[in-house]
């Protein structure tokens, strides 16, 4: 008998449903992805790193950190402690001496039995030959800044490194918070093409890399005789899985795929809140949002008065409250409260949208027919650029935007991409931006604030002009001594927040999903990342 | 030399003026996309105007335009994609451990979609307005108005998230990786993939189908008594699948450079995600190379189709 056409298509239909079903069926038995255990814990990160070699990028140093080890590290009150060194060389314990000659020199101690992953001695002659890579034309690591500052450095013996600096660099205990190249592996070779090594570096830390699958993940693997001692690292593998879509990454850590996501969304934040196995640590950060006033492009940013009215229309407490939903408080200045050089002695702006109106009077800006602020025929009217698909910031231009407005003041908001972004204000092509800086872990200033560094010198894009305060920076630069330098940037602190050069909106709280069950987790301000201290998580 | 491999040749000879002037545009057009490779580090206060500097000659990028143009094209006809600009490594070397993912995506998906797309093409047609047709209807409106990524996340939560049948994404478990593990990880991708295109494709199939049922030559094959299926399958498909052949072809392209959105929610170690990952870091050798591969995808296809056509409809001279 012959069948209809039709038939034999539904047939071919239901022949392709029944597999199908029976694929499903083979999916229902799927084990769930197993728990975190000492065993394995895996990590869903947004990208994947480019290079693991520390010196060439500042993306995602949470995976190399677990490699490679600075001589210093910070830690989670972003307190500078040390590594391989044996002390953070200061002036109380002689591990730092002034010359006359306006130079200094450090004097690094290393830890005494710290073995490459290789088994080859990590020497002072490592250090040597970090600095001479660093300083060569043949090498191009992403930053230079100290390391060309640096004269020579001596090596009287295999764990001491004398480093001579040509001036006095205050951020001189984090200079080598990245780590050291290894002499015997990199000498004489192309370091920016060496991939063996810079897709698998040679460290000292307590994992290495045994598997990298480009666009997948990257497996680290317990090393042996970590000079801890054979207690650490406590779980044998990591697992980093490069996740780029956010949703999905959140999807994967509710059905157990991943067990840890660093650097959550915090529009995500109650959603990961709510699964059981997860705790969402939250650590105060050295980062801060603020709107960048550019003087330049639009001069009525270089009335003071008109910065204070801005900042006076804004309510930025309920910016935190609703927005951020209480996750960060209100920033006053550049300096977090996790630094060191935090003070809270200094000028305060609180929401007084009558005092805005009033200082907009008294420059002069008066309220036009439509009720935006005219002086000299010039409307009192701004582009705020900030980065598209941010839901946070998105929220945070639209409700300046609209208490702007209420005092007269009329801003367009503009969302670019985030490297789009870099170049508009790296170009100074902007009026205001919002947007954060993460600080170094040194309270280093001058690149942000003192006149002679607007771009391309430095990352002064307010254009903000004060010899007072350019002094100042520079001097603390050259401030060894803590407490004087302390005194110098609690003077700097005080006359930004008085001169209104940015609108400081909140401090960045840095949010990590972590699994409950994961102990000594400790978290980190700093662009060092939280693994920091990974040789002592456990898995309870 | 054969119709054939003169065919072929002719093609790649015409080919080669059009790549050309692809290559410009392209690299004119990412040139001109604001921020570039460099941009990335400004966010680094450490990194300094000598070391921007320092990266910017490193790159080549102090040069001016058309001598970055020429020195790049001069390489890529030479066989030398260059290196990537955001991780050190050969161009060639980050697309060639990339191109398999890619691949066994879009194979999949293209063999799953047409599976859909023919029946349901030509059901509807042969049933014009009966229930299975509305279905169709219905069905393929909703497969083509469904944003590919929001149905992927729906997807996710169905079967990875709630069921927990299926994992939400990934091409294998890190350091598994049978074929059953494998199949797993392919099932969600490929279903948004097949169930978008089928959704489109079924359509033109039945349009397609229901001009040439209606054509004179039909009513005289019926009347030769040839039965339904005949008919149907051999006399009518084969005239309806000119257009099919051709969208199949153009979509296959694009999918071979690339399913960008669909990689990126599956977090799929293809094409798309690197392009992605290029785009943001504006990583100029490894988008002109993906581009190009791109645009020579179409120009491959293009003749592919050609030769399909030919296939199934004899009057369509290969040359």
């Amino acid at each position: 008998m012959r069948r209809a056409p039709h038939e034999s298509l539904v047939a071919a239909v239901a022949l392709g449903a029944v597999a199908v079903v029976a694929v499903s069926s083979a999916c229902a038995k799927r084990a769930s992805a197993g728990r975190p255990s000492n065993d394995l814990l895996i990590v869903g990160y947004d990208r994947e790193p480019d290079t693991l070699n520390r010196f060439s990028t500042h993306i995602l140093e949470d995976i190399p950190s677990c490699i490679v080890e600075g001589l210093t590290t910070t830690d989670e009150q972003m307190r500078v402690v040390p590594l391989l060194a044996s002390e953070v060389p200061t002036i109380e314990n002689g591990g730092v001496r002034l010359r006359d000659d306006g130079g200094m020199d450090v004097v690094w101690k290393l830890r005494p039995g710290v073995q490459w992953h290789d088994g080859t001695p990590f020497t002072s002659a490592d250090v040597r030959f970090t600095v001479d890579a660093i300083n060569s034309p043949d090498y191009n690591p992403e930053s230079t800044d100290g390391f060309d500052r640096i004269s020579s450095v001596d090596t009287p013996d295999a764990l001491t490194a004398v480093v001579h600096y040509k001036e006095i660099y205050a951020p001189y205990d984090i200079q080598f918070i990245r780590g050291a190249l290894p002499k015997h592996i990199l000498q004489g070779r192309d370091i920016d093409h060496a991939q063996d090594y810079n897709r698998n570096p040679l460290g000292t830390g307590p994992y290495h890399v045994a598997d990298w699958k480009s666009g997948e993940y990257i497996l680290l693997e317990r090393t042996a005789h970590y000079w801890r001692g054979d207690g650490y690292p406590r779980i044998r593998r990591l697992l980093f899985k490069f996740i780029p879509n956010t949703n999905t990454r959140i999807n994967q850590l509710k059905n157990g795929e991943v067990h840890l996501v660093a650097l959550a969304p915090w529009d995500k934040y109650r959603e990961i809140a709510a699964i059981p196995s997860i705790v969402v640590a939250r650590t105060r950060g050295n980062a801060y949002e603020h709107v960048t006033l550019n003087e330049r492009q639009f001069p009525p940013f270089a009335d003071v008065r008109v910065r204070r009215a801005l900042i006076s229309a804004l309510d930025r407490e309920r910016y935190t409250q609703t927005i951020l939903d209480g996750l960060a408080p209100v920033a006053d200045g550049p300096v977090q409260p996790v630094s060191w050089a935090y003070t809270d002695r200094i000028a305060r702006h609180s929401f007084d949208p009558g005092k805005a109106r009033a200082l907009l009077d008294e420059a002069g800006w008066k309220p036009g027919a439509d009720g935006i602020r005219v002086h000299d025929g010039k409307r009192l009217a701004f582009t705020l650029i900030t980065q598209a698909g941010y839901a946070i910031r998105e929220s945070m231009a639209q409700a300046i935007e609209r208490q702007l407005r209420d005092v007269g003041v009329d801003v367009t908001v503009e969302l670019h991409d985030g490297t789009a972004l870099s170049a508009i204000w790296f170009e100074g092509r902007f009026d205001a931006m919002l947007h954060w800086w993460q600080m170094p872990s040194d309270p280093e200033l001058t690149t942000f604030f003192a006149s002679d560094r607007t771009p391309p010198a430095g990352r002064n894009i307010n254009y903000f002009h004060d010899d007072a305060l350019t002094r100042l920076l520079y001097a603390s630069d050259r401030t060894v001594d803590r407490p004087q330098r302390k005194a110098l940037l609690e003077r700097a602190q005080a006359i930004i927040a008085d001169a209104v050069p940015e609108i400081p909106l909140y401090s960045v709280t840095r949010l990590d999903a972590v699994p409950a069950a994961l102990a000594n987790f400790k978290g980190n301000p700093t662009n060092t990342g939280i693994f920091w201290n990974v040789h002592e998580w456990d898995i309870k | 030399m054969s119709v054939l491999a003169r065919f072929v040749a002719r093609r790649c000879l015409q080919a080669l003026p059009l790549l050309l002037v692809v290559s410009m545009l392209v690299f004119l057009l990412i040139h001109a996309a604001p921020g570039g490779p460099l941009a990335i580090y400004l966010a680094n206060p450490n990194v300094r105007p000598a070391d921007i500097e320092r990266l910017r000659r490193a790159l080549g990028l102090d040069r001016p335009l058309w001598q970055q143009y020429w020195t790049w094209l001069w390489a890529f006809a030479h066989g030398d994609w260059g290196y990537s600009f955001s991780d050190g490594r050969p161009v060639a070397v980050r697309i060639v451990e990339r191109l398999p993912a890619t691949l066994e995506l879009v194979a999949v998906s293209l063999t799953c979609a047409l599976a859909l797309t023919m029946p349901a093409g030509i059901l509807a047609a042969v049933r014009r307005g009966g229930w299975f047709d509305r279905a169709v209807a219905i069905a393929s409106g909703a497969g083509v108005s469904l944003p590919a990524f929001w149905f992927g996340l729906l997807l996710q939560m169905i079967f990875a998230v709630g069921l927990g049948w299926l994992p939400s994404s990934g091409r294998t478990t890190p350091g598994g990786g049978d074929v059953v593990d494998h199949v797993q990880h392919l099932l969600l991708p490929t279903t948004v993939l097949a169930i978008v295109l089928a959704s489109g494709w079924s359509r033109y199939l039945r349009g397609s189908m229901l001009e040439t049922l209606a054509q004179p030559f039909i009513v005289s094959v019926r009347a030769r008594g040839l039965s339904a299926s005949r008919v149907v399958l051999r006399h009518a498909l084969r005239n309806a699948l000119g257009p099919l052949i051709a969208l199949v072809t153009v979509d296959a392209a694009l999918l071979v450079s690339g399913a960008v959105v669909t990689e990126s929610v599956f977090a799929w170690p293809g094409l798309g995600s690197l392009f992605t990952e290029a785009l943001a870091r504006r990583d100029y050798t490894v988008l002109m190379a993906l581009l190009m591969l791109s645009a020579a995808a179409v120009v491959a296809f293009n003749v592919v189709a050609d030769f399909a056509h030919a296939l199934v409809d004899p009057r369509v001279p290969v040359s």
